[in-house]
């Protein structure tokens, strides 16, 4: 296993759409951005470059491969993550444990698997086949689920925990998604927390979400609530992630807003602020 | 047979007139980008929303980016009947042509009538007025020296005309002095209709500012709630008024703004155009033409 990176602090989730309010963040040392939405050939997009000219580290996201998926991870979309990583340089590249098309069909969005034995040997398989294809280390996304499948043999902190342990990669933990799992599936999300390989995190996502008819949702599109920076902190109790990542998809705040978030997700896990 | 018309042979006539030409064709061009270099060097740092509008599409797309920047900032409004109306107070920080359309909004104008309210029409001109005395804008004066400098194509034009007026009478070929007097016809009127608006200074400037703020371009579909409303109006500045639509498009669409001025680079109706009046300065048009100088009898 390849050492989780060294220390980048507090960042944000890239969009063209708020790329001047990243541009703009004196402090910040590195974003996350949508593999399926740069293009590997050709030059990096300006306002990227000019991030990396700062020495910002940018890491590829994918949310299209599929690990969790029956059949093979698709050669072509693997190797368009390898060629981002070396495009921007990035010490790794991230993925989300869940399935996005069965049978040639396209879900559209991420699906959670079934916690099953077969699931943990296909994703694994699948992480083995992308780690072949990829120069840098890759960390694994587990994905918000509002519901359990009902032949689930395995519980969350396991199902990972065995996918993490048997194909050597790193772990993207999400933070809201934590909370939303304890939220909507009962427990508590500091139980979860006790029970994962903390020392595998590469990074974490701290984002927004919303509570409706009981459920909360893991939106990206509403601010980060309270009790998900007390996670934060939580967290950062237990073994402070090296860094720390706000996304948003959307329905984009004031920009004071934005910095109150990015300051709020530094003052919970010890970071300096990056605004 | 009769003599050489001006006892001047045909093809020396031609190699004289185009050598002529092309002479006065660098000449001219050389004169206008020194006129209309404007001031170099001042940066482009402290150029407003609205002085960058002026810049990419005249007084029209000053007041748009004005509109951009107080819609933006929850001023003002459209009624269905077309004229605007304040909904808020006037956000910080704005220019003062933002007032005066913020001013306008409330005597209830539509935005194609905003020209004719006083406040707007001098804060307009004042907006000019800063923009030349910056050096981003010619003045009346540089435009009036710069069709000044146009006029020797006129002179050789003319001599020209009368070369084959006078060739055509002695019943010489006039072919090839057609074609080269057509071609300083041509680059002669050119010259002097297009005169620019931006001095070299203030195209350099526009470019730099369209790379500094090119996250406000319309394809990233810019989020103004975290840009704010300033850059709402530096978006409608740069990239035009299909940013005021991206930005609202109902809004835009009831104030019946103009969706392609000035938008996608700033290729517009607009009078000042791109060229700064040196397209004329590489004389390409002419420059077959030195090889027909040799052919017998073809200067008139």
């Amino acid at each position: 296993m390849t050492a989780a990176p060294a220390s980048y602090g507090v960042g944000i989730g890239w969009r063209p759409e708020i790329a001047g309010f990243v541009a703009g963040l004196p402090g910040l040392r590195f974003v996350e951005v949508v593999a399926e939405s740069v293009r590997a050939s050709g030059p990096m997009p300006p306002a990227l470059a000019d991030l990396r000219a700062r020495d910002v580290t940018v890491v590829p996201h994918g949310v299209k491969l599929s690990l969790g998926g029956a059949e093979p991870v698709a050669a072509d979309r693997v190797a368009h993550l390898a060629a981002l990583a070396a495009l921007f340089d990035a010490p790794l590249v991230s993925e989300h444990i869940a399935f996005v098309r069965a049978g040639g069909v396209e879900a559209g969005h991420l699906l959670p698997l079934p916690r099953t034995r077969e699931a943990v040997d296909a994703t694994v398989a699948n992480v083995r086949r992308a780690q072949d294809g990829l120069p840098v280390p890759i960390a694994l996304e587990p994905i918000a689920a509002v519901f359990d499948w009902p032949d689930d043999e395995l519980d969350e902190a396991d199902f990972i925990t065995e996918i993490l342990a048997r194909s050597d990669a790193l772990l993207l933990l999400d933070i809201a998604n934590v909370y939303a799992n304890a939220r909507n599936r009962g427990g508590t999300p500091e139980a979860l927390l006790d029970r994962l390989p903390l020392e595998r995190v590469a990074y974490a996502h701290v984002a927004g979400g919303a509570e409706n008819e009981g459920i909360y949702h893991d939106t990206h599109l509403d601010p980060v609530s309270p009790a998900v920076l007390d996670l934060v902190a939580a967290l950062s109790a237990r073994r402070r992630p090296p860094a720390l990542l706000l996304e948003r998809d959307g329905a984009y705040p004031a920009a004071e807003v934005l910095r109150a978030e990015l300051d709020a997700i530094a003052a919970a896990a010890g970071y300096p602020a990056v605004t | 047979m009769t003599g050489d018309t001006w006892g001047i042979p045909g093809p020396t006539f031609l190699a004289i007139y185009i050598a002529a030409a092309v002479v006065l064709i660098v000449a001219t061009a050389v004169t206008k980008s020194v006129l209309y270099r404007g001031k170099t060097g001042t940066g482009y740092e402290h150029v407003t929303p609205d002085q960058a509008a002026y810049l990419n599409g005249g007084e029209q797309l000053a007041l748009y980016s004005s509109l951009g920047t107080l819609r933006r900032g929850g001023a003002i409004g459209v009624q269905p009947d077309r004229t605007l109306t304040p909904v808020g107070p006037m956000p910080a920080g704005g220019s003062p042509l933002d007032t005066a359309v913020y001013n306008a909004a409330g005597k209830r104008l539509t935005a194609k009538q905003l020209h004719s309210d006083p406040w707007v029409r001098s804060a307009l001109d004042h907006l000019r007025e800063t923009l030349e005395r910056s050096g981003l804008v010619l003045t009346a004066e540089q435009r009036r020296a710069g069709r000044l400098a146009g006029l020797p194509m006129l002179a050789l034009l003319a001599v020209g005309v009368a070369r084959y007026v006078a060739g055509t009478q002695n019943h010489k070929p006039t072919g090839f002095l057609f074609v080269a007097v057509a071609a300083v016809a041509v680059i002669g009127f050119t010259g002097l209709v297009r005169t620019p608006v931006r001095t070299k200074a203030g195209t350099a400037a526009l470019a730099a500012l369209r790379r500094q703020h090119a996250h406000l371009a319309p394809a990233q579909a810019p989020a103004y709630a975290t840009y704010g409303a300033a850059a709402a109006g530096m978006g409608v500045a740069l990239f035009g008024a299909a940013s005021l639509y991206a930005l609202d498009p109902a809004f835009a669409a009831d104030a019946e703004v103009q969706r392609n001025l000035a938008s996608a680079g700033g290729s517009s109706g607009w009078s000042g155009g791109d060229s700064s009046g040196s397209s004329c300065g590489g004389g390409s048009s002419c420059g077959g033409g030195g090889g027909c100088g040799g052919g017998g009898g073809c200067g008139g």
